[in-house]
């Protein structure tokens, strides 16, 4: 049976943690592995951190979290939204390594770390209005 | 995030615990770059066995370090990673740049 849940939280930094947890605790019901939900939490953590850093860079605002679990299809969605800056060129943002803020550290990995931990990736964005991330996941180990 | 230290040698071995993400690295950078400003030890090797998460901040976090520390041609290692972390490091391809030693 399908469930989901929805939440809303401000962008900070603390939230980076509570989100990927939430979103493991919730996904148990799939029964995955250990593997499995390291990386669902590790592509849960890249969306977050971008909603905080990079959407929200000198201000907070808000980022919603939709997940949905099936534990027939041990499926897992979720939904990483926020209503900030938008990305510009979304081709230049996928491309890995590449990063608007190099002299910040940043890897520039983000999206590419979401491609290879989940089984599918999609983002829409509009520049001044938000950046919407979806990631399905699905566990298969027995 | 938290951190001990210990001069062992010529190296610097760091400790860390916790999570390696945009809040952890936060409460550590200025630490841990302090440790390379005053010892100008040869390597500064990080133990990462009482690390429990790390993402791609964690990574822009090594490769920050990489660099101040190849600015002072020293090295930066990397010891006990967890399993976690070690999926993240192979995907971005740093154990080229910052390998493991045991």
């Amino acid at each position: 049976m399908k469930n989901f849940f929805d939440l809303t939280m401000p962008s900070d930094g603390r939230n980076e943690a509570f989100a990927r947890s939430v979103v493991a605790s919730f996904a148990i019901v799939c029964s995955p592995t250990v593997e499995e939900i390291n990386d669902l939490k590790t592509a849960v953590s890249e969306a977050v951190t971008n909603a905080i850093v990079h959407a929200y860079p000198n201000e907070v605002g808000l980022v919603k979290l939709h997940c949905e679990a099936d534990d027939a299809s041990r499926e897992v969605t979720v939904v990483v939204e926020d209503y900030g800056k938008g990305i510009e060129n979304l081709d230049e943002a996928l491309e890995p390594f590449f990063t608007t803020s190099r002299d910040d550290e940043r890897s520039g990995m983000g999206f590419t770390i979401i491609q290879t931990f989940t089984d599918s990736m999609c983002v829409t964005s509009k520049v001044s209005e938000g950046t919407t991330v979806t990631m399905k996941k699905v566990f298969r180990s027995c | 995030m938290e951190l001990e230290f210990k001069i062992v040698g010529s190296d610097i071995l760091v400790k860390l615990k916790g999570d390696i993400d945009e809040f952890g690295v936060r409460a550590i950078r200025a630490d841990i770059d302090r440790l390379i400003e005053k010892y100008n030890l040869k390597s500064m090797t990080l133990d990462m066995q009482k690390v429990t998460f790390v993402d791609s901040t964690g990574l822009g976090f090594l490769l920050g370090r990489y660099n101040k520390l190849r600015a002072k041609r020293a090295e930066l290692l990397l010891k006990n990673v967890p399993p976690q972390a070690d999926k993240v490091f192979r995907t971005s391809g740093i154990y080229s740049f910052v390998p493991i030693v045991e």
